[in-house]
């Protein structure tokens, strides 16, 4: 982006609730700020946005000092933030002191950043210019004083509450503007300020992570032709030269160790490739893979299988074989969907491809997802075959309901802000806006978990509303599409009737709520009501054993 | 695009609200949203679309329109 596009962006009139963010440096913000603002008014185009900013030089302070409620925190250390001396407009003779005087400056900042990543997400990029030239030894060599100076910022990086924007992601050899700094204070190139703007923003208001990757397996998962080449001529090895084939098979265990879906579409003989993956140096877990479609039929048909039997939309997925016919075909079929060549030997591709699916953190409804979704699959089977009464009869299900605000469940928040089918308006919250939505005291919020004989599914739904007297107004309701066809939803409900006579559901159509508003036709036909006596004379059978738990 | 269409493009990103004709005639004098870092926006975004680049005594200079104006025309040939 330019500036004078930066500047269109952010000046263009704005409009919706505002989204406030403090800009946190020591030096005049100027085109960053443009740029801060830019970015947030693409990744938020119906909403209002204010980029504050704080005190020139006192980085501490602006911090310190931040008292509002804010959305996010954007923390931009430079050299003159350890200490005035280290920075190009007051450089000054550095002794053994600017340690300790830089490390007493990083602590009041890390405890302020900490008091703020309570309330709000709080991202800080490091130190990316050249630090003034006020030590003696040549650029060359890494001086002992700097050396400890970039200690303390790692070990910043490892310790704050903060999340930290990686300084490779950032190196462009163009980031300093000595002359700007010298006469405005502002120390960025304005191209350095714009990719500073949007790893920022990134942080903030991460894209959504994809939920499964569907892979090909000749020439992708492993090296060869099955068919062709036998089960001893494939190969994913250094010794073959075929090792980068053994590096995406290690990509894919990172990525189903996050809870990402692995499926396989391939053109093969079935018993084959069950041979194939049942080889002992494979590198993929051979449980990670679910489902696999190998036969002889057009992949979109696998694709479409893999799809319905994971219960996600085809533009949460990214597709990946090395034929670009397959790939074309695959596009055509489900144009929402990213389908990727394969690039043998290409770190590019596989560290690209690992950032499609990135994830802060991980969670243990992560490392259960392939486990539930095979034994949903298993319920659906057995469903086929037998009532569902029976069969929910038989599963020795467990639901506990979770009541209470505190402590903070992080797991809460991400279920709203990420489901999509059984979700009541598809209204997504920040964390400011989840905080101050909690602190009425009038709202309650229940997390919901859920276990069967067919596996443990963890933490898959949660409800949020206000209590109006004999009646309950609804305005968060989401429940995981793993957890689908359990009568979990019936149970919510009815949960919330053993409380309150009615309750009233603020319901909003989305393009993917399908799901939810087919449960409210049959569950409240015609109104956007659900009361006790008309619930429980529709409600079929419930089997679930329940347990409520007060926070 | 001629240099006076750049530069009116320049002065309407950090002044949206202005038209052309206000432009034209747009001072630090004349506007009060033209402060300090307006100059120092202005200058920028200039050097940006014109591929030049200011001394520190000429921003100074720069207080309007047309001394903006002339100014370009002098570096770029025009």
């Amino acid at each position: 982006m330019k500036l004078i596009e930066a500047l269109q962006i952010a000046n263009a009139p704005q409009g919706g609730p505002l989204f406030r963010v403090l800009l946190a440096c020591g030096f005049t913000p100027l085109h960053l700020q443009t740029a801060v603002k830019a970015h947030l008014r693409l990744s938020l185009p119906t909403r209002s946005i204010e980029v504050r900013t704080g005190i020139y030089g006192d980085l501490g302070g602006t911090l310190e000092s931040a008292r509002e409620p804010l959305d996010a925190v954007l923390v931009v250390l430079e050299w003159g933030d350890l200490d005035p001396r280290l920075s190009w407009r007051s450089p000054g003779k550095v002794s053994g002191e600017v340690i300790s005087d830089a490390r007493a400056r990083l602590s009041r900042i890390e405890k302020a950043i900490a008091i703020l990543a309570d309330k709000t997400i709080v991202a800080i990029s490091l130190p990316s210019l050249p630090m003034a030239p006020v030590l003696h030894a040549p650029s060359s060599e890494l001086q002992s004083v700097e050396a400890a100076l970039l200690e303390m910022l790692y070990r910043l990086a490892a310790s704050t509450r903060a999340v930290a924007l990686h300084p490779k992601t950032l190196r462009q050899g163009s980031e300093h503007d000595l002359r700007s700094e010298l006469m405005n204070g502002f120390p960025y190139s304005f191209s350095y300020a714009d990719a500073l703007a949007a790893g920022l923003v990134r942080i903030v208001l991460p894209a959504e992570p994809k939920k499964g990757l569907i892979t090909d397996l000749d020439e992708t998962l492993w090296s060869g032709i099955l068919g062709d080449d036998g089960l001893e001529g494939i190969s994913w090895d250094v010794d073959h030269k075929t090792g980068f084939h053994g590096v995406y098979q290690q990509l894919l265990n990172v990525l189903a160790d996050a809870g990402i879906l692995l499926g396989v579409a391939s053109k093969n003989d079935a018993r084959l490739v069950d041979d194939a993956l049942a080889r002992p140096d494979l590198v993929v877990e051979p449980r990670h893979l679910f489902p696999i479609e190998a036969h002889w039929r057009p992949k979109p048909e696998s694709v479409e299988r893999i799809l319905e039997a994971w219960n996600v939309g085809p533009d949460s997925v990214v597709f990946v074989d090395d034929n670009s016919l397959e790939l074309a075909q695959m596009k055509a079929a489900f144009p929402a969907m990213e389908c990727l060549e394969f690039h043998r030997d290409d770190a590019g591709f596989l560290l690209e491809l690992r950032d499609r699916f990135g994830k802060r953190e991980i969670r243990q409804e992560d490392t259960l997802r392939v486990a539930s979704l095979r034994d949903g699959q298993a319920v659906r089977e057995a469903a086929d075959s037998a009532s569902l009464d029976s069969l929910l009869a038989g599963a020795k299900a467990t639901m506990t309901f979770r009541w209470g605000k505190q402590p903070p469940d992080p797991r809460a928040l991400e279920l709203i802000n990420k489901t999509n089918q059984f979700n009541l308006n598809g209204v997504r919250y920040t964390q400011v806006e989840w905080n101050a939505y909690l602190s009425d005291p009038a709202r309650h919020l229940l997390v919901v978990e859920y276990e069967d004989r067919f596996g443990k599914l963890g933490k898959i739904a949660v409800l949020a509303g206000r209590e109006q007297g004999e009646s309950f107004d609804l305005d968060v309701w989401v429940m995981s599409c793993r957890a689908f066809s359990r009568r979990i939803e019936h149970q919510c409900v009815k949960l919330l009737l053993s409380r309150w006579e009615s309750l009233h559901l603020l319901f909003e159509r989305t393009e993917r709520n399908a799901p939810m508003m087919d449960f409210l036709a049959d569950a409240a036909p015609g109104s956007r009501e659900i009361r006790r006596a008309a619930f429980n004379r529709w409600c079929p059978q419930l089997f679930h054993k329940t347990e409520s738990i007060n926070g | 695009m001629d240099n006076e269409q750049r530069l009116i493009r320049c002065f309407q990103a950090v002044f949206p609200e202005l038209t052309e004709t206000e432009v034209a005639r747009a001072s630090v004098s004349r506007l009060a949203a033209w402060d300090s870092v307006a100059t120092v926006t202005l200058a920028a975004s200039v050097e940006e679309e014109f591929g030049i680049q200011f001394e520190a005594d000429e921003i100074e200079k720069m207080n309007s329109f047309p001394s903006f104006l002339k100014y370009v025309a002098t570096r770029s040939g025009a």
